[in-house]
């Protein structure tokens, strides 16, 4: 399996693995690029003294390339930023706002940015912008989330834009895969997924969530304050709920969710943790390397993509 | 003449009166997110022809609109510099 994406990135499959904060380090990453889908560091809220070591972890695991994660909405987003060019990190992935401001700087470092845009006009700003391609993540996706699925995302937005467009959201075995190419993408995107890679290094609590996780284990927070986050329903997530139904202030909201990523991701705290998952965590049902979710999803999607022949005359 | 066009245009997206939308409405207020935010920019630089920045200073119908207005005279004026070489 190899698209046009595959070409410009030099990468072997079409597969990326989603940028989680907290989550996706150089370990996660460089497994999933030595494998030869296209791994990403997440930077998240952090400094850039951490994503640095990161990055350079995942240079001594690998040779081939992998992207970063940057956070625009992070304190640290131009420390991070000016890194990732200084470091000349192959590809730049971009989520929670626009890039507009830092990609220039990008581009110049020979830095191919790829945003996750969640709407058609987004995808057209980022097309105009110069970004390389663009990752079209429908809602199923865990995090923060849009309001369009996937399945109507990503064709409006194939025939919005002429740059090489990655399907997020909702996609974690060579089905998803092999539809989404159907949707006109070239490759896709899966975080949930590989968070049961072997090489990803959350709580065990939250993998043992996410392995026994149905199509119904998922639930929205957020949207009152205008940043929807799909996350696993625990206890923290029905608190969060019931503290938007009645009304909380944003502060109190605010103090509700700091620091809930990390408590779920280092801590497994059911209580006090926030433990984004994609709708698609019921399809997850065991640990294997990275490598080998990279190799299993791409044999399926062929298999798919060969089989559909069969119905059409 | 632009207000009436960003109330059309808020209107269709949204599902609020026109009416409502006035030089002092926040997006908050009209229950635009970032999202419906480019939606807007994006059909008001068709409608305009002009190409507006996203900012998050960006609050009110009425900034909006002064933007806008700021960049078609400066669109102008770089017009008129072409003319006239």
């Amino acid at each position: 399996m190899q698209t046009e994406i595959c070409r410009l990135l030099g990468i072997r499959y079409p597969v990326f693995q989603g940028g989680m904060a907290w989550i996706a380090d150089g370990r996660l990453a460089a497994a999933v690029s030595e494998g030869g889908g296209l791994g990403i560091i997440a930077a998240g809220n952090a400094p850039a003294s951490y994503v640095e070591e990161q990055i350079h972890f995942a240079r001594k695991r690998t040779e081939k390339p992998f992207g970063l994660n940057v956070m625009l909405r992070s304190p640290f987003a131009d420390e991070v930023a000016d890194l990732a060019a200084r470091e000349g990190v192959r590809v730049v992935t971009t989520g929670a706002g626009n890039p507009a401001a830092f990609m220039d700087r990008w581009r110049r470092a020979g830095c191919a940015v790829i945003p996750v845009v969640a709407s058609v006009a987004m995808a057209k700003l980022m097309e105009r912008a110069g970004a390389a391609a663009v990752i079209a993540e429908g809602c199923e996706s865990g995090g923060h989330v849009g309001e369009t699925t996937t399945m109507a995302l990503v064709p409006q937005v194939c025939d919005a834009v002429r740059l090489p467009v990655i399907a997020a959201g909702g996609i974690a075995d060579g089905r998803g895969f092999a539809a989404a190419l159907m949707l006109g993408a070239q490759g896709i995107q899966m975080g949930t997924r590989f968070l049961c890679a072997g090489e990803c290094t959350i709580h065990p609590v939250y993998r043992e969530k996410i392995l026994r996780a149905t199509d119904r284990s998922t639930i929205v927070t957020g949207r009152r304050n205008g940043h929807p986050v799909r996350s696993l329903r625990t206890a923290f997530s029905r608190r969060y709920e019931e503290a938007e139904y009645r009304g909380a202030s944003e502060t109190e909201l605010d103090v509700l969710g700091t620091g809930a990523l990390r408590l779920a991701v280092q801590e497994g705290d059911l209580e006090s943790g926030c433990f984004l998952s994609g709708q698609i965590a019921g399809l997850v049902k065991r640990v294997q390397p990275a490598a080998e979710i990279v190799e299993e999803v791409t044999r399926e999607a062929e298999q798919c993509l060969k089989g559909t022949s069969r119905w059409v005359r | 003449m632009l207000l009436d066009k960003i109330a059309e245009l808020i209107s269709e997206r949204t599902g609020c009166g026109a009416g409502a939308v006035r030089m002092d409405s926040t997006f908050k207020d009209l229950n635009i997110d970032s999202l419906d935010r480019v939606d807007l920019l994006m059909d008001l630089e068709d409608y305009t022809g002009v190409q507006i920045e996203l900012s998050e200073k960006v609050e009110t119908v009425g900034d909006l609109i002064r933007i806008i207005e700021e960049k078609k005279k400066d669109a102008g004026k770089g017009e008129e510099t072409e003319n006239a070489n």
